[in-house]
């Protein structure tokens, strides 16, 4: 089993406020894929979807064509769960926070770009977090390479597809997301090179928000 | 809980506004036929265009696919339009269900784009009866900040000019669609650009502003909204609200509106031709290099500190050129006592005064304005090029009449 050397990822850019009828907002693009993300929070919620001893977390995936479909649905609740995880919700009874993702461009790794985009928006927003978190994409492809940050049309030829999602305080898993078929050694393997990647984002993360409250 | 089913707008931030523009000012400083920055960017796709209207942006993605074309119109291609009021543009829009906001704005759209034939639909066709190019233009708002109409009618045109459509051979029973890759893509047809200008109207017709902000459209008396192409051809034509506007006044803005149309759509054509120089030269293309992402933009803070900085409290005289007569005179408006708290405003000649400032009336004048609204609302009148007639000679409403022999002559051009 050998490395792809495919690791030399571009990093992200992203700019925070760009909308301003959301409490945060970012555009985020890494490789080819662009998204925006809107955070509405703490906001009334409906009846029938309050809870009374933390916030109702709810996601939109809005695709660029067409109306949202089961695999726009399962990038909703992919997203949902993350958020739900890393969101301090007890903070918000009785109130919903809303994650809005707007696909602008998609070139392959579009769930961990939604990931990343929604937790910079989160970030935007002041809701507060427990930790933050970071996806990246890996995918083996039909001769039993990893690639790192694959583009969509490596993705599409790929045997097998993991996204992985970390959070930043111990660099525990989150989520961990996988199509396709594979080996227990290749998920490992895939798993290590997330790490690696998820720091890489990280790193990033700090940057920008080092950026963005050190302008003066 | 900032979320608020309905957008409200308090009887302080009405009264504000309305008193601004009686000093003929307005809130973000410009002047009352001055539009907001326009930006055009494209996607990395085909038929993929971000535009933005000051704050207010709208992404817009063309797709196509094969269908079985109308019976009545076998010969025909189909054009989708689609308007989406994302739930990330303003906290009152949901997801996935029409609201009267998007059945409205969805309507006028189509009116403008799809009944004046703007894109050449018979090019669409593969095989009559059979097979047809059907092309679907979605339009997701992105951040609601007034006049929506404007911004996504620029961003429908834009992508559809940008749109190329993979190509298609047939060999007599089978039809083959060839990719991007195979062979050169082909371009949409596109006869004329009829875009959207916006106006609200206050006081009877007495204010006119341009390109709403969307509290000036929540505190408007009325909404114009025309479809004009850069022939001065009305394409589209929408007065909602309850204001009772001359017949002369709403002519004099659409002079105004096609003058606006005119530069519009060179800066549409100019976008497309640049994004065009772009990709022969193999230069990157996509949204990861637009604008968006330099950090000039993010400072929306101190874009409000920046007016509030260059405020006067002293009424600057002839700061603006373009300030009409009408408004000059309405500046002389008397304030009458009528008591304690309360004060008419009345205009030096009409008798009844457009509106009034009393707490007490302002509820009656209210109602009799909701009344007026819906009676108004249900006589919209929409002009069009084509009145729903099969024949390609349509009725042309030209404006001005002088070029009206080189106008027919564009039309019926293919």
């Amino acid at each position: 089993m050998e490395m792809d050397s495919n690791t030399d990822c571009s990093m992200p850019i992203s700019n925070f406020g760009n909308l301003t009828r959301p409490d945060g907002s970012t555009i985020y693009s890494q490789g080819k894929s662009t998204v925006i993300a809107g955070v509405y929070g703490p906001i009334d919620v409906k009846p029938q979807k309050m809870l009374i001893d933390r916030g109702s977390v709810e996601t939109f995936f809005r695709p660029k064509s067409g109306l949202p479909g089961v695999g726009d649905r399962l990038y909703e609740t992919i997203i949902r769960n993350i958020c739900e995880t890393a969101l301090v919700s007890t903070l918000y009874p009785r109130s919903g926070i809303q994650v809005v993702i707007q696909e602008m461009q998609s070139g392959g790794e579009l769930i961990s770009c939604s990931v990343n985009a929604a937790c910079l928006a989160l970030l935007d927003s002041g809701i507060d977090m427990k930790f933050l978190i970071a996806a990246a994409t890996c995918c083996l492809d039909q001769e039993g390479y990893l690639i790192v940050d694959p583009t969509e049309l490596q993705q599409e030829k790929a045997k097998a597809t993991f996204v992985f999602v970390f959070e930043s305080s111990e660099g525990r898993i989150v989520a961990s997301h996988t199509t396709g078929t594979f080996k227990l050694e290749q998920y490992e393997q895939a798993l290590d090179l997330c790490k690696k990647g998820s720091a890489k984002i990280f790193e990033y993360y700090r940057k920008v928000i080092n950026g963005k409250y050190n302008k003066k | 809980m900032s979320k608020l089913r309905d957008s409200v707008v308090s009887t302080c931030e009405k009264k504000f506004l309305l008193n601004l523009l009686k000093e003929s000012k307005r809130l973000d400083g410009r002047a009352f036929n001055e539009f907001r920055d326009l930006k055009i960017e494209f996607g990395k796709d085909w038929g993929s265009c971000f535009v933005s209207l000051g704050e207010t942006q709208v992404l817009a993605q063309v797709s196509c696919e094969i269908q079985l074309p109308k019976s009545t119109r076998p010969s025909e291609g189909i054009l989708y339009i689609n308007l989406e009021l994302n739930p990330i543009a303003a906290p009152q829009f949901e997801a996935g269900r029409q609201s009267d906001l998007s059945v409205q704005l969805n309507r006028i759209l189509e009116k403008c784009i799809k009944d004046s034939r703007a894109v050449d639909l018979e090019s669409l066709c593969i095989k009559v009866k059979e097979k047809v190019w059907a092309l679907r233009v979605d339009l997701n708002v992105l951040n609601h900040e007034g006049n929506i109409l404007d911004c996504a009618s620029v961003a429908a045109l834009a992508a559809l000019k940008h749109f190329r459509r993979p190509d298609v051979t047939c060999d007599g029973e089978n039809i083959i669609i060839h990719t991007y890759a195979q062979r050169d893509t082909i371009p949409t047809v596109i006869h004329h650009y009829p875009v959207c200008i916006s106006y609200a109207i206050y006081s009877n017709g007495e204010i006119i502003l341009a390109d709403p902000s969307l509290l000036e459209e929540n505190v408007s008396e009325a909404q114009l909204m025309l479809g004009l192409n850069a022939y001065k051809e009305l394409c589209g034509f929408y007065l909602g609200g309850s204001a009772s506007v001359s017949a002369d006044v709403i002519l004099k803005v659409t002079n105004r509106a096609a003058k606006r149309a005119l530069t519009v759509i060179d800066q549409l054509k100019e976008a497309v031709e640049q994004d065009d120089l772009k990709r022969q030269q193999n230069e990157e293309i996509g949204f990861q290099h637009s604008h968006s992402f330099s950090k000039d933009l993010s400072q929306n803070g101190n874009k409000l500190a920046d007016i509030l900085n260059a405020w006067r409290t002293v009424p600057t005289k002839k700061k603006k050129t373009e300030v009409k007569p009408e408004i000059v005179e309405q500046a002389k408006v008397e304030p009458i006592g009528k008591g304690n708290q309360s004060a008419v405003l009345l205009p030096p000649e009409t008798e009844n005064s457009p509106w009034n400032v009393s707490s007490d009336e302002s509820e009656e004048t209210e109602n009799s304005t909701t009344n007026k609204t819906t009676n108004q609302n249900n006589k919209q009148e929409i002009m069009e090029v084509s009145s729903g007639s099969d024949s390609e000679e349509d009725q042309v409403i030209v404006l001005n009449a002088k070029n009206k022999m080189k106008k027919t002559k564009t039309k019926t051009k293919k």
